[in-house]
């Protein structure tokens, strides 16, 4: 009779070892910015795939079928939502995953897009992490969605969680720290990025559309016009306008109006390693940087 | 009539110092024009702007993407294929036009294998290439310079350019001018061109240089005339183009072309030097 | 008697086929010469050779006039009718020499190009465009520039070809000018009655020289005939030229 319950003791802790040591959980996260919220929370027990990598353009990703393999594989799916993944749904129903699916936006308060092309007026902005507030209400999903997938690291996914947690405060102290330093008179910046409505919320800068010059090579007159027209009558200090080609049109347009020419934003995805905004906390200041040097005098 | 015509550049100073860079390049550009046009040249800029590229791509190498130094390489290339093609042209059987496309093509190949050890898939020349909306005052001086330089080389050449053109014979009989004169008018062909580039991108320089070239020859039988309509007609496709970007939100460098072609129809169509009206409706004939 | 040029066992070619064989002589300063042969005789060859367009393939051209001094009318003149200048603007390149590549062009020019331009009868053509002249009207105004070239050797290549006969006669009272003025002229020319009236002097080429010296003893049947004969001798396996043997 012992004999017999040590037996079985003895296979279930065999069998059970290879559970206790199993592989880590695999996760996937549809761009970098949401990946870098589940490493950090995550931690060594997952292993995370991103489908739309540094410096990627997540609105028009094609993936590919590696990426299909991953999403069967996973056991958490972490999406943006918002509509900011339009490729995504095809994808999860073309793999079949039993995945959970976290969409991890929810419960951020939304906003509305400034209206640009692409986005069309009255659709939901995506971009919700360029608010630090929103950036925790990720992070608390990402934590809940962890923790019922893989219970036995509760406590480490919430120490880790805690850690992150304690750096985006202080990273939305210095934010405000920083604006606030801004005369309120220069807080406005032109951009063709249309990602930071929930920056603007958050902080009270002004992203102002630029009208017309945008990505051609050849600007006609009109839109140079109503581009200096629009700088001077807001009194706009600084230009971020990386997109246009030509860098000579819009140091021209800078030297016009008395406005700044500002330096690389980073909205829709992280840079490389070796880049200035290579997680979220980076990112975040690379940009605060950025404001903060064009608009002060 | 004021607010159509005078106000944008009242208002703006980048419609001012795109007007007086479009002064500058009829000034420089639209008498080589005339003469290249005579010469049955006046493909040259489309070729040129192919055979700066080493030059470009070279000074890409060595500077990075320093305007200046790739400016400089492509004249020093644009000066290589040009003068190379004159002396074969001069020297052997081969003419003009196959001189220089030979060079040319070659040029191009060149630039290209440069660009391509560089490793990164860069398109050089659209950097190179500049907008006639974006001039800073290194670029208005550079260009002024160059049609300054233009106009003091052809006032002084103007005897020995002509007579290379019409009878190099006779001129190599009286004179030893013609070679130096060649040279030195392909020296600036090649300058206006790439200045032309640099501050006003290739449509521009090139469509400035021979279309209103073209179109003079059909409102002058005497050459001083021709190439000073020429530079009137240049001015004026600038002045029409850059209301026409203005007012109806045209790309700048095709607005202008634009006009210039237009008034190049309207020549063909009726100038009084063998226009089509007078070829179809020619009227009554003279006394003598 | 000083010579204008001379010839030192001249031969002058292309692509190393002889056009001129073995020419030696002189012709003398303020000579009047007409250069006849067949076609293919090498004439227009010689000219370009006398004018410096042309390197000897062996042998020597001596001339004494200096470059400037020498004026040539090429048989068919390369010349850009469609260009737009005016029939003033040609003939004033002429003066040349006098004013150089910058040199004003002032009332006293103006009045010689004038007074040349009538001298060939074409008075009040000076603003028309080149372009549109007549063969002859051009030949004229290529005359009108030969004048104010002033130049001491005048080489003319067939200067009357296709032109009529009240313009020939304008053109050779201009030669006899030329002459009386102790420029030394060489012309080439076919029609060899016209030369045995005005030329005295004549040289028959045939690739060699056939006869040189005064026109009638130039011009006598024999040599004409051995002319012919020997111009039709151009073979494109010919073996190179023993000098001893010519």
């Amino acid at each position: 009779m012992l004999t017999r319950r040590l037996l079985l003791a003895a296979v279930l802790a065999v069998a059970a070892t290879p559970a206790a040591a199993q592989a880590k959980l695999p996760i996937v996260a549809t761009f970098s910015i949401l990946g870098d919220f589940v490493k950090n929370v995550g931690g060594d027990r997952v292993a995370l795939v991103t489908l739309v990598g540094p410096d990627g353009d997540a609105h028009v990703y094609s993936a590919t079928p590696s990426d299909a393999k991953h999403v069967t594989d996973a056991r958490i799916v972490f999406t943006n939502g918002l509509g900011f993944e339009g490729w995504m749904e095809r994808l999860i129903r073309a793999s079949g995953t039993k995945a959970s699916i976290v969409v991890t936006t929810r419960g951020v308060r939304t906003r509305k897009m400034a209206g640009e092309p692409g986005h069309g007026h009255n659709e939901i902005d995506p971009h919700a992490w360029q608010s630090v507030a929103n950036a925790k209400i990720y992070v608390a999903n990402v934590l809940e969605a962890l923790v019922k997938a893989d219970p036995e690291g509760k406590s480490e996914y919430e120490a880790n969680a805690r850690v992150y947690l304690g750096k985006l405060d202080a990273l939305e102290k210095d934010i405000k720290e920083a604006v606030a330093r801004i005369p309120p008179a220069r807080r406005k910046v032109i951009t063709s990025h249309d990602a930071f409505g929930y920056f603007e919320g958050a902080y009270g800068i002004d992203f102002i559309a630029p009208q017309g010059v945008s990505t051609e090579n050849d600007a006609s007159a009109k839109d140079v016009a109503r581009i200096i027209r629009q700088i001077k009558a807001q009194k706009i200090p600084a230009v971020f306008l990386e997109n246009v080609s030509d860098p000579r049109l819009v140091r021209r347009i800078a030297d016009e109006t008395g406005a700044r020419i500002g330096g690389t934003l980073f909205s829709d995805a992280l840079s490389g390693v070796q880049g200035p905004a290579a997680t979220y906390l980076d990112m975040m200041r690379h940009n605060l940087r950025q404001f903060a040097e064009a608009l002060m005098s | 009539m004021y607010d159509l015509l005078f106000a944008p550049f009242a208002e703006f100073e980048f419609m001012r110092r795109a007007i007086v860079g479009m002064l500058a390049l009829s000034l420089g550009a639209a008498p080589i024009g005339v003469f290249l046009m005579l010469r049955r040249m006046s493909l040259t800029g489309d070729a040129m702007q192919h055979a700066i590229l080493p030059g470009a791509a070279l000074g890409f190498l060595v500077a990075g993407f320093n305007l200046f130094a790739m400016t400089i390489g492509g004249i020093i290339a644009g000066c290589a294929v040009a003068i190379g093609a004159g002396v074969v042209a001069r020297t052997t059987e081969l003419k003009e036009d196959a001189s220089l496309a030979a060079f040319y093509l070659v040029s191009l190949a060149l630039g290209v294998l440069i660009v391509s050890l560089r490793g990164s898939n860069v398109d050089l020349l659209h950097i190179l290439f500049g907008s006639v909306l974006a001039l800073d005052d290194a670029t208005l001086i550079l260009i002024s310079a160059f049609a300054t330089v233009t106009l003091a080389a052809l006032a002084v050449a103007w005897r020995p350019l002509v007579l290379e053109c019409v009878d190099p014979n006779f001129l190599r009989s009286v004179s030893r001018a013609g070679a130096p004169v060649h040279i030195g008018f392909l020296a600036l062909v090649v300058l206006n061109l790439v200045g032309g580039f640099h501050a006003l991108g290739t449509l521009l320089a090139v469509g400035i240089m021979m279309l209103p070239a073209v179109a003079a020859r059909f409102w002058a039988t005497d050459l001083t005339r021709m190439v000073v309509i020429a530079v009137v007609v240049a001015f004026a496709s600038g002045f029409g183009g850059l209301l026409l970007s203005y007012h109806l939100a045209a790309p700048s460098g095709p607005a202008i072309i634009l006009v210039a072609g237009l008034i190049y129809l309207i020549s063909l169509a009726f100038g009084p030097v063998g226009g089509l009206r007078r070829r179809f409706a020619p009227g009554r004939h003279l006394e003598a | 008697m000083t010579a204008a040029v001379r010839f030192r066992d001249l031969t002058l070619g292309y692509d190393r086929h002889p056009a001129v064989h073995h020419l030696s002589g002189a012709v003398a300063d303020g000579a009047l010469l007409a250069l006849v042969g067949p076609n293919g005789a090498g004439k227009t060859t010689l000219l370009k050779g006398i004018v410096g367009l042309l390197s000897p393939l062996s042998g020597a051209i001596d001339r004494n006039p200096s470059a400037r001094e020498v004026a040539y009318l090429p048989q068919i003149a390369e010349i850009d009718r469609s260009f737009p200048i005016t029939v003033y603007d040609l003939v004033a390149m002429g003066l040349w020499r006098r004013a150089g590549a910058v040199g004003r062009i002032g009332k006293s020019e103006r009045e010689l190009v004038e007074r040349a331009l009538a001298t060939v009868g074409l008075e009040g053509f000076e603003d028309r465009a080149i372009g549109t002249l007549s063969g002859g009207q051009m030949q004229r105004a290529l005359f009108a520039r030969l004048l104010l070239q002033d130049a001491k050797l005048i080489l003319l290549d067939e200067p009357f070809a296709s032109l009529d006969a009240g313009t020939v006669a304008d053109l050779l009272e201009l030669i006899r000018r030329w002459h009386a003025e102790r420029r030394t002229v060489v012309a080439v020319l076919h029609d060899y009655d016209l030369v045995r009236d005005r030329f005295p002097e004549a040289l028959l080429l045939a690739r060699s020289p056939v006869a040189w010296g005064p026109t009638a003893e130039v011009l006598r049947p024999e040599n004409l005939l051995r002319a012919r004969r020997m111009c039709e001798a151009f073979d494109t396996h010919a073996a190179v030229c023993d000098e001893n043997a010519a």
